[in-house]
């Protein structure tokens, strides 16, 4: 069949706007084209730290702590197994705003420096195709940088700022309150952008230690046990701020190893059950007032009439450990760390109510939310968008295996800044310990300066196993914190497998029952390290050091 | 014929199909320009079964120095009086940006990434030295010569050697290949090439006529009689082959050159004058066919494999980029009726001169090479239909870079140093030298056109991302070789 010249020009056009040139069939060709998504189509990315997504209704937690976003969930897609590509915040962040592994992207420490980064962002894409862009944040990780060659805490914009029309961060409240606060500069901000086509991040730090700095009282202790007077208290800690506090804060958690509480590298108190409670009571009150924050934008939303053209994603930056193996904080790449929520509520409800027990990963959410704006991911992205197996177009879904980066190991962070920021903050070693702790940053400097990028372990993830390889294991065993503040070697295996089906919290290792399984996600984790190797960017080491710290 | 376009088409029309909607916004302005000014009704079959073929290329010919494509001073009359006798391709681009990947490409119809001819040599290791060769590199594909042979033509090449020896595989599929005398010109070609015709009177043949003529390294026996030099011309230069090598590598190893209006003046008077004398050697292949009867039993198919720069970027030569100096070719293709021709606005590329060949003499693919072709006939455009299609080129030239480019229907090209990742994109619309580098100010333009030549390249086999590109020393000419220690 041959078609006029003009005929055939329209053709096209229709064709392109419809994506679907050549289909074949010309009826479909003389469809009226559909405007793209990306004309008018807002996104707002909710990103909060350190959320277990089993603390949250959705995901079956019995405590109330999430009304408002069990209700976002309803109107959403909820992803089940959701992987953080990394356990520290700016690590598993990059990931997901670049869909790159970290080690792609080059965020693989506290340290890198703006243009050490791949520069395609999800903001720097949006704005490509006219999106005004802004940000809310209330985690310091994203805006606040010390300077080690000063010793003090400037703020020159971040990694994470670029491509951002306005970036907006959280000041430290009255009395030196917590700078986690809920970015509730997002409300103003909507309300007056409301009629622009805008990607809004509201990035919050609140649920992180110290859990529930920021929340306001009573809120901050409607969970508390009753009669509970916090186990630090009794004991004769270093004199810092946070000492004196009733908030569960990294200064006493860094102490805690399997239970036990270390002072003068000696165990000298045993954590209770009614520890462990009070712990998770201040935990849930941080959750419960970040979902109130949650609530107050969603009813903006709505009420500024936004919810129809509005792509809402709400995501756990990571998770956190709560005491199930001994432990606090975010050290290692246990699930309870690693494992997010996610849920996406797309304006038109599509896949409302539905749940996605297939794993997927941080880097995933770009390619979704370009594909569903009909904006193309970059060829650099590493993740996929999930749109074509949850429209049944594509049969399975992409990600049978997860890969994630423990990367830097805390100890690197330690040695980098970490311990000289704390201790110019403040009394955080005892005398006794004082001696140790300058042979173990010594140590840790030696140790650290021969390697040329920060070092990091590596897992493999199923929603059956988990496969986790330390890379370095001798260095790693003469660098441990735990064996630094325990003052005894722990034994640290090169290869832990864990039945998650069986053993969810990662208690026993099984890979000696299970060489075959072993042996096939070894491989795997290999074959992908070896890629991730050579798409690197390459650390460049800088003498003067401009860090995200973690006040 | 064409009622719905073939699968291969979707490679460069049809992206749009794993991309967005949005990436097609640019595109949607050619569509209404096509310009095919054509003297034959549309509906002409354009099948020349059993007529004999001649495929010429005028090494390094730069298409703004042809008069019929718009070069103001006359030096190419006999290219110019084909080109109006048939029909003129006034955008064609050609697939990669020096010889040897270029040339293989008419033969195979893919594009270099594909067929591997990226370098002189396969592997450089002194003292394990592999030249590159296409049976070993891409025993898969089947080449032009090979597919006429096997349907009954006599299949003969004459060159100038060098990089289009038969080494590299350019003499898979012909019955005779001369290739021995290097940066050989037409002076020397074109007699082989009738001495050949004598006896093909009653056979059909395919002929690949070649010539180094306007190429850098090639200075015409007889010497330069510099007639388009100004005689005022006080400056060092002399044209002399050593004087190009000179400036060609001083470019590349500090990036660019340095001469005054006067030198380039010269240096493109001597560029002309090599030009003219291609054509006028040329002309003589034309009169001779003429004689022995042949003229009108043959489609013509004149082209360069690329241009060079003449110091349009600062530099000299070609390979090492790929502006339109290098990759804007001359493309035209004469029928035997003396009364069709017309000139073709579409933009077209050198990837589609092999489905065009085979086309126009009914000739088809070979069962285990169905898949093969990336381009597609132009004889639709030929008959006054409206292709518009993406130009993909690429060059890996020494190992010195690695670059790949994709030129639009509209007038847009996005360049891509993948060593470097390094972007341009010009407006050539508007800056048609390109100059001025649009990353900024078109972002969002750039930023489709960098999706789509990735998907381009996944298309065809080769995920530039997963890929490493690291320069190195692969040389083409021996003295580059030089002082050459192993890392």
């Amino acid at each position: 069949m041959r078609l006029t010249q003009s005929t055939k020009s329209v053709r096209i056009m229709a064709a392109c706007l419809l994506a679907t040139l050549w289909a074949g069939s010309h009826d479909a060709l003389a469809t009226v084209p559909e405007v793209p998504r990306y004309e008018n189509t807002n996104v707002i990315l909710i990103s909060l730290q350190c959320l277990r997504p089993d603390h949250l209704g959705t995901y079956g937690y019995a405590r109330k702590t999430s009304e408002n976003i069990d209700a976002l969930g309803k109107e959403s897609i909820v992803f089940d197994n959701a992987i953080s590509q990394a356990n520290l915040t700016p690590v598993a962040q990059m990931s997901v705003l670049t869909s790159q592994y970290p080690r792609v992207n080059g965020m693989v420490s506290f340290e890198v420096n703006p243009g050490q980064v791949s520069e395609n962002t999800l903001p720097s894409i949006l704005k490509y195709y006219g999106y005004t862009t802004a940000a809310t944040i209330s985690s310091p990780e994203f805006f606040m940088r010390y300077d080690t060659g000063t010793g003090t805490v400037v703020n020159p914009g971040d990694v994470f700022s670029k491509s951002f029309d306005y970036y907006g961060r959280t000041r430290r409240g009255l009395g030196g309150r917590s700078i986690r606060k809920v970015p509730a500069e997002a409300l103003q901000w909507l309300t007056e952008n409301k009629d622009k086509k805008f990607f809004l991040w509201i990035a919050s730090g609140l649920i992180h230690m110290p859990y529930a700095a920021a929340v306001p009282e009573p809120l901050r202790k409607m969970y508390d046990p009753a009669k509970y007077t916090p186990f630090w208290k009794h004991l004769p800690l270093p004199k810092s701020e946070s000492a004196g506090s009733d908030d569960p804060s990294y200064e006493v958690f860094s102490r805690v190893f399997r239970n036990n509480f270390y002072l003068g590298f000696a165990p000298v108190y045993h954590l209770s059950a009614d520890d462990i409670n009070y712990v998770n009571a201040r935990y849930d009150a941080g959750v419960y007032y970040t979902d109130r924050f949650v609530g107050e934008v969603m009813k903006l939303v709505d009420s500024l009439k936004l919810t129809q053209k509005t792509l809402v994603v709400l995501q756990s930056i990571h998770g956190e450990d709560l005491g199930e193996q001994g432990n606090f904080f975010h050290y290692d790449v246990t699930d309870t760390v690693i494992k997010n929520a996610l849920m996406m509520r797309f304006p038109e409800g599509e896949f409302a109510g539905k749940r996605m027990k297939e794993q997927v990963q941080g880097i995933d959410i770009m390619p979704t939310v370009l594909n569903y704006l009909d904006i193309p991911a970059p060829h650099e992205a590493q993740g996929k968008s999930l749109l074509p197996f949850l429209k049944g177009e594509e049969k399975t879904a992409p990600n049978e295996f997860a890969y994630i980066d423990r990367l830097p190991w805390w100890e690197y962070t330690l040695s980098q800044w970490y311990l000289d920021f704390k201790n110019a903050q403040g009394d955080y070693f005892i005398a006794s310990e004082k001696e140790k702790l300058t042979a173990y940053q010594k140590l840790l400097k030696e140790r650290f300066d021969k390697l040329d990028a920060p070092p990091g372990d590596i897992a493999i993830r199923t929603n059956e196993w988990k496969l986790v390889l330390r890379k370095n294991k001798e260095l790693l065993d003469e660098v441990s914190w735990w064996n630094f503040i325990s003052g005894k070697k722990h034994q640290i295996d090169t290869i832990e497998l864990y039945d998650l089906g069986k053993d969810p919290l990662e208690k026993v290792n099984v890979a000696t029952a299970h060489p075959d399984i072993v042996s096939k996600l070894q491989g795997k984790l290999i074959t992908w390290d070896t890629s991730v190797e050579q798409q690197k960017t390459i650390f460049k080491k800088e003498s003067k050091h401009l860090i995200i710290p973690y006040p | 014929m064409h009622s719905h376009p073939p699968t291969h088409l979707l490679h460069r029309l049809g992206l749009a199909l794993t991309l967005s909607a949005g990436l097609c916004l640019a595109s949607t302005a050619w569509a209404a320009n096509t310009n095919t000014e054509s003297s034959i009704k549309s509906n002409l079959p354009l099948k020349y079964k059993d007529y004999n073929v001649v495929l010429v290329s005028f090494d390094a010919m730069q298409a703004k120095h042809v008069h019929a494509l718009g070069y103001k001073k006359e030096i190419t009359p006999t290219i110019d009086a084909m080109a109006k006798d048939g029909f003129n391709f006034t955008q064609a681009i050609s697939v990669a940006s020096w010889t040897v990947p270029a040339s293989m490409s008419w033969f195979t119809g893919v594009y270099p990434s594909e067929h591997r001819l990226l370098n002189k040599f396969a592997v450089y290791n002194p003292p394990v030295e592999k030249i590159a060769n296409l049976k070993e590199l891409a025993p898969s594909i089947v080449t032009l010569a090979e597919i006429l042979k096997s349907n009954g033509y006599a299949t003969g090449g004459f060159t100038g050697d060098a990089g289009v020896n038969g080494v590299f595989g350019y003499k898979q599929g012909f019955d005779v290949y001369m290739d021995d005398v290097k940066f050989g010109d037409l002076e020397q070609s074109v007699p082989r090439a009738l001495t050949w015709l004598q006896d093909k009177k009653d056979k059909k043949f395919f002929l690949f006529l070649h010539g180094y003529d306007s190429h850098g390294q090639c200075i015409p026996q007889e010497g330069l009689d510099r007639r388009f030099v100004d005689p005022a011309y006080k400056g060092k230069y002399t044209g002399a082959k050593s004087e190009q090598e000179a400036l060609r590598e001083e470019g590349l190893a500090n990036g660019s050159i340095k001469l005054s209006d006067e030198d380039v003046a010269f240096w493109r008077a001597i560029y002309d004058e090599k030009i003219n004398r291609a054509d006028g050697r040329f002309k003589k292949f034309i009169d001779g066919m003429e004689k022995l009867g042949l003229k009108d039993k043959t489609l013509f198919v004149l082209t360069a494999d690329h241009g060079t720069e003449v110091y349009e970027h600062k530099r000299f030569d070609h390979g090492f980029s790929l502006y339109d100096e290098l990759i804007h070719i001359p493309l035209v293709i004469k029928l035997p009726e003396r009364n069709l021709s017309g000139t073709i606005t579409s933009q077209v590329s050198s990837i589609d001169v092999m489905p065009t060949i085979l086309d126009l003499l009914d000739v088809p693919m070979p069962d285990n090479a169905k898949n093969q072709l990336r381009g597609v006939s132009l004889a639709p455009a030929m008959r006054g239909e409206a292709i518009n299609q993406d130009a993909f080129s690429e060059t890996d030239y020494r190992l010195y870079t690695f670059k790949r480019s994709i030129r639009t229907p509209d007038g847009w090209k996005f360049i891509y140093t993948m060593e470097s990742k390094n972007k341009e994109l010009y407006n050539l619309t508007a800056d048609p030298n390109e100059t001025k580098n649009l990353i900024a100010e078109e972002s969002r333009r750039a930023y489709e056109l960098e999706q789509k030549l990735f998907a381009h390249f996944k298309s065809i086999g080769h995920d530039l991302t997963k890929e490493t590109w690291r320069t190195g020393l692969s040389p083409v000419y021996p003295s580059q070789a030089k002082g050459w220690k192993k890392k």
